[in-house]
């Protein structure tokens, strides 16, 4: 029984984050959170949801392109968002869930602005990824 | 005992997403819940644009059990689930067909005309057409000679300060819900709206479809709430530029540029 409770309480807290709208299955993982520091690539703004690209450099010095997930167009604009609040080349921190398997792909937890302003938080429901 | 605990933590996991998920949309409602109430508001005029209150994608309650024609029917269909990628439909843009669209997250508008209300749904940019001129809803011959639609055929009629309206000729390749229910062609839908308030709307929908279902599946009462006025002016509301904005699933967008070019590549081995 004891071990049940516990097992119970690991499946609770795996289980809160979100569901899976566009079928995302067991994408990212939710209990890891990375911060990617890098310029922005790409923005794609996009249904059915908006992608992030950024050049994050890894350790050695290598570029890697990531991609983050967002909400989609529309549920951003309500959120005071467009598709030039991230600009090419711009400068920004992302506070995401990366991808299980490993790849540079994430859903967004929150972006931050070299003025060190917090964005497009899923935290604080400005930017509901569902 | 391992059963019922699997079945207890499958419960709890979904009761604590969709509250995780009811959190953001609360943190919402204080826009619209904001209002002025208007004493003088028209029962009849539902024109506007609306938003649901809760994340729901179903009916908002339990199926009844299925006829044996109904489990087959729901055969193949894949819920997501954690480690599962399911094969709704709509993954692919395909449209995701009443009454599924109506329990989608985002907003819809009501224009009213003469003859016909108009439902203007955002996601999908989708009309549906709610005839009200006084046309019979249709049935025997009719309705197999017009066949099978996304969004079926739907008449509507105020009964006091409630409008009716009623949809047949469903196409039975939409899901109902995220669990892929089914309905058969020959199901009926019976929906009703009343105006509560000057900024809510009731909805409630039953189906009755005796092929697959063994009694009428009565659904939950749905809350809408109108959306502010200056969501719908140009570069209003955080620059919007109009309310209904477009919500469209193109597959070059979601099949090639979501699906394949960024989801599959977290998903997929490596």
């Amino acid at each position: 029984m004891r071990r049940a409770s516990i097992l119970l309480f690991v499946l609770l807290i795996a289980a809160a984050p979100l569901n899976a709208h566009h079928g995302r299955g067991a994408t990212y993982d939710m209990k890891k959170k990375i911060t990617l520091k890098g310029t922005v690539a790409r923005v794609d703004w996009r249904n059915p949801h908006v992608v992030i690209f950024m050049d994050v450099k890894d350790e050695t010095g290598k570029v890697v392109t990531w991609g983050f997930e967002n909400a989609g167009v529309s549920q951003l604009a309500q959120e005071g968002y467009n598709r030039n609040t991230l600009k090419v080349g711009q400068e920004i921190t992302a506070v995401v869930n990366p991808a299980a398997n490993g790849a540079p792909t994430a859903i967004v937890v929150k972006v931050i602005l070299a003025d060190g302003s917090e964005i497009m938080s899923r935290e604080r429901g400005q930017n509901p990824v569902d | 005992m391992r059963s019922r605990w699997t079945t207890l933590v499958f419960v709890l996991m979904m009761s604590l997403t969709a509250s995780a998920q009811q959190g953001d949309k609360e943190k919402f409602k204080a826009r619209y819940e904001a209002l002025p109430s208007d004493a003088n508001f028209d029962r009849h005029d539902l024109s506007g644009i609306w938003t649901q209150t809760k994340l729901d994608h179903s009916l908002g309650t339990p199926a009844p059990p299925l006829t044996p024609a109904g489990i087959a029917a729901m055969n193949g269909r894949i819920q997501d689930k954690p480690g599962v990628v399911g094969n709704a439909p709509w993954y692919t843009c395909n449209p995701m067909g009443f009454p599924r669209l109506m329990n989608d997250d985002e907003p819809m508008e009501f224009i009213i005309t003469r003859d016909r209300i108009l439902q203007v749904f955002q996601w999908e940019h989708r009309i549906r057409y709610l005839w009200t001129d006084g046309r019979a809803l249709p049935s025997g011959e009719n309705l197999e000679n017009l066949g099978p639609a996304w969004y079926g055929h739907s008449v509507g009629k105020w009964e006091g300060d409630k409008l009716i309206v009623n949809t047949v000729g469903l196409e039975e390749r939409a899901w109902l819900d995220n669990a892929g229910h089914p309905k058969s062609f020959h199901a009926r839908i019976e929906e009703t709206w009343e105006r509560v308030d000057s900024s809510t709307l009731e909805n409630q929908l039953t189906l009755y479809d005796p092929e697959y279902y063994t009694a009428p599946w009565v659904g939950s009462k749905k809350i809408y709430k109108r959306m502010p006025p200056d969501a719908i002016t140009y570069f209003g509301w955080n620059g919007l530029f109009a309310g209904i904005s477009e919500g469209i699933c193109a597959p070059m967008n979601e099949v090639e540029g979501y699906n394949k070019g960024f989801r599959d590549i977290g998903t997929k081995p490596r």
